[in-house]
């Protein structure tokens, strides 16, 4: 969970607070605008507790066109390819773009290593039946894993 | 909802499989997008084809499918040695995926699957870091999609299936951690259900998967560094033969731990500190370390006598270095205490804030617990949300009654927040603070709330939520039920809701999608005006609170609620 404003003293109402049970850690606690209510007029199949459509009225036959428009987790969340940072299990570290991280030096070396034979260790107990044909672009037939 | 990586379409895309088309509205926006789409999706085949070359040969991939935050799922055809042309799905993993990861999740998936409707591979490709699992294709309806016209008896075997895949994967010691609608396909018309994606499953303590027990994520918590961050790894785990009992969970393992990045832990903060729901919804923690292995030998001994071979590769010392090159970034607060270095457990100091209103500088200058949540927010278990360390099969469960919750209410997604607390906070508002309170405690947790809300009689809830029958939905059935004879045009008929009696047994009486033409639509309840106390009996149990308590798979196959199903 994210590091919380540490304002020390009395939590603002309405919040939730967590701890654990041995003191050992730092209690997390959310101070919400207003607690969640069940919001039985949004209108099917949104979720009850939708606050962005607070009346079934703003979109009366909303329900059955395959209108997702309020339906949807909030818009920040989408995955967009633009946003490809993240972290790199291989290489231990975090990158700013992946397609960049990909051709960095030390992942290439983590990609061409010997790593990867627990991978292929399981793949060689597959049982592989599919038909090799020469259609569309010519490609290397191999299906040998791995180059070393 | 959002960023699943799973073979399902996502909920909030446009499905493109012709059982849809049929339904689609000729809506121009659309037909622009999806032609937009189509450019970056001829692109991302044309990558996929050049990153692992094998495919070409073998596969006409047709289409991309979905898209997460760990895999690609593309559609594609080939021929089988035996048999007729076949539609295959490509799962693509993302090429910074550490290789014990992608090894286990394919462990999943040949150990567990392929039968009680648990996904199965037909084969694997890899070129270097990229990795393309093939799996066969099950074409499946958008879960929004057919919410609302889904008959009782279809909710019933939705539910039946799910179970039966869930059990399989818990016998195996797999906590899949991502049980939703878009990981659990279902093909209407040939009734056939898949459970997939195991890209964010565990292993629990005793798994028969062998390599989950490499990638745990269990944070200890007598693990007293703050980045707990020292993983070692064998260069070559064999798998031919477990490794045994006494060996599996000590200390000399080979094991990749799952800590949390610093990315993860300190997410951003949106206003109000609650945390930015950006990458939240799937997270999975990190492998730790770089491999501190000097020597890859590929060897055949069994992995026993490998671990004991395996020199202790970081001990306590370097752990400690490990630990502390990663400095923390974090604003800690800046109180008086000083804190010990990051590989040591500060001083477990007292304050009188807990269970109460009240944060003081001690309490908030601890270290944050850290467990596994990898997940989505809706789906995750009370004691996912409040960190609990020790995270069981139960967590799957409460999943499933989340899905339950949607199937009863007509609503999806159900919960709707995009951080843990706010999660929790509409959990009791639906199950009473005091009991999430009081169940809490039992695994450890104090929680407050504010306010005290009541736990809501479940039928009531539904029942108010589902409304009248939409009988607009259920023209939808049409390529279901090849014609609907009788619907009736007398629009919404506002019909009281009956109440059914205890104890009420299921007869077929005509009702319901077991027969695939049926033609009973009678006033568009199909079965919804009787909705037995069992299946609000088995949500009850699903969605228990205290996960020690909460229903097995297997006990849920037995309930009354499936009196007359067979195994």
């Amino acid at each position: 969970f994210g590091i919380q404003k540490t304002k020390t003293g009395r939590l603002k109402k309405p919040f939730v607070k967590v701890e654990d049970a041995s003191h050992h850690y730092r209690p997390f606690y959310l101070q919400l605008s207003n607690i969640p209510l069940i919001n039985y007029s949004v209108p099917k199949p949104c979720s009850p507790f939708d606050l962005d459509k607070t009346s079934a009225l703003q979109k009366p036959t909303q329900a059955k066109q395959r209108n997702r428009v309020g339906c949807e987790a909030p818009g920040p969340a989408r995955l967009r390819e633009s946003k490809k940072k993240g972290y790199c299990e291989c290489c231990s570290q975090k990158y700013e773009a992946l397609q960049a991280h990909l051709l960095s030096e030390q992942h290439r070396n983590f990609a061409q290593s010997t790593q990867y034979q627990v991978v292929d260790d399981i793949i060689s107990k597959l049982v592989y039946d599919f038909v090799e044909s020469k259609s569309g672009i010519s490609r290397r037939v191999k299906r040998s894993i791995g180059s070393f | 909802m959002v960023m699943e990586a799973s073979l399902g379409i996502q909920d909030d895309q446009q499905p493109l499989s012709p059982m849809h088309d049929q339904l689609q509205t000729d809506d121009s926006f659309k037909k622009y997008e999806q032609n937009y789409k189509l450019t970056g999706v001829e692109k991302d085949i044309e990558k996929l084809y050049e990153a692992v070359p094998q495919l070409g040969s073998v596969f006409k991939i047709k289409d991309k499918i979905g898209e997460g935050t760990f895999s690609s799922v593309y559609l594609a055809t080939a021929q089988l040695k035996m048999g007729p042309e076949e539609k295959i799905a490509l799962k693509h993993l993302i090429p910074t995926s550490h290789p014990i990861r992608i090894a286990a999740e394919l462990q999943c998936l040949t150990v567990a699957g392929g039968q009680d409707n648990v996904m199965g591979v037909k084969y694997c490709f890899r070129k270097n870091d990229h990795v393309v699992i093939a799996m066969p294709y099950l074409e499946h309806e958008s879960f929004l999609d057919i919410l609302n016209s889904l008959s009782f008896q279809e909710v019933r075997e939705y539910m039946f299936n799910l179970f039966k895949a869930l059990r399989r994967i818990h016998q195996f010691g797999i906590v899949h951690r991502d049980v939703k609608p878009s990981n659990f396909l279902y093909n209407r018309r040939l009734k056939k259900y898949a459970l997939v994606d195991f890209g964010l499953a565990q292993g629990t303590r005793d798994t028969k998967v062998e390599l989950l027990k490499l990638v745990q994520s269990e944070v200890q918590q007598e693990s007293c560094s703050q980045n707990k961050t020292h993983i070692v790894m064998a260069n070559k785990v064999s798998l031919n033969a477990p490794a045994p009992k006494e060996l599996s969970q000590s200390s000399t393992k080979t094991a990749v731990k799952r800590p949390y990045s610093h990315a993860q832990i300190q997410t951003k903060q949106g206003k109000d500190g609650k945390e930015g729901s950006v990458g939240l919804s799937v997270q999975r923690s990190v492998l730790g370390e770089r491999n501190f292995n000097i020597q890859s030998s590929i060897s055949h001994e069994s992995p026993a006598a490998k671990l004991i071979k395996q020199p202790k590769l970081m001990d306590i010392t370097s752990r400690k270095l490990a630990a502390k090159k990663k400095v923390i970034s974090t604003k800690t607060v800046t109180s008086n205490i000083v804190r010990k270095t990051a590989s040591s457990c500060p001083a477990n100091l007292t304050c009188d804030c807990y269970a109460t209103d009240q944060v003081c500088s001690v309490c908030l200058s601890r270290r944050q617990q850290v467990a596994p949540r990898a997940g989505t927010p809706g789906f995750r278990a009370p004691e996912v949300l409040t960190k609990c360390p020790n995270q069981t099969t139960a967590i799957d469960m409460w999943s499933a009654g989340v899905i339950f919750l949607s199937l009863l209410s007509g609503r999806y997604p159900f919960y709707k927040a995009s951080d843990d607390l706010t999660a929790l906070a509409q959990i009791m508002t639906i199950r009473g603070s005091r009991e999430t309170i009081q169940a809490a405690k039992t695994f450890g947790k104090s929680v407050l709330c504010s306010k005290e809300v009541p736990a809501q009689n479940l039928r009531t809830l539904c029942e108010r939520l589902r409304g009248p029958p939409d009988l607009a939905a259920e023209k939808q059935e049409d390529y279901v039920h090849e014609s609907i004879l009788s619907l009736r045009t007398d629009q919404k008929l506002k019909l009281p809701l009956q109440v059914a009696p205890a104890g009420r047994s299921f007869e077929e009486d005509g009702r319901g999608g077991s027969e695939a033409h049926t033609s009973d639509h009678r006033a568009g309840l199909r079965g919804w005006d009787q909705v037995p106390d069992e299946a609000y009996d088995l949500l009850d149990k699903l969605l228990d609170l205290n996960p020690a308590t909460r229903i097995t798979a297997q006990q849920a196959l037995m309930h009354p609620f499936f009196r007359d199903m067979s195994l």
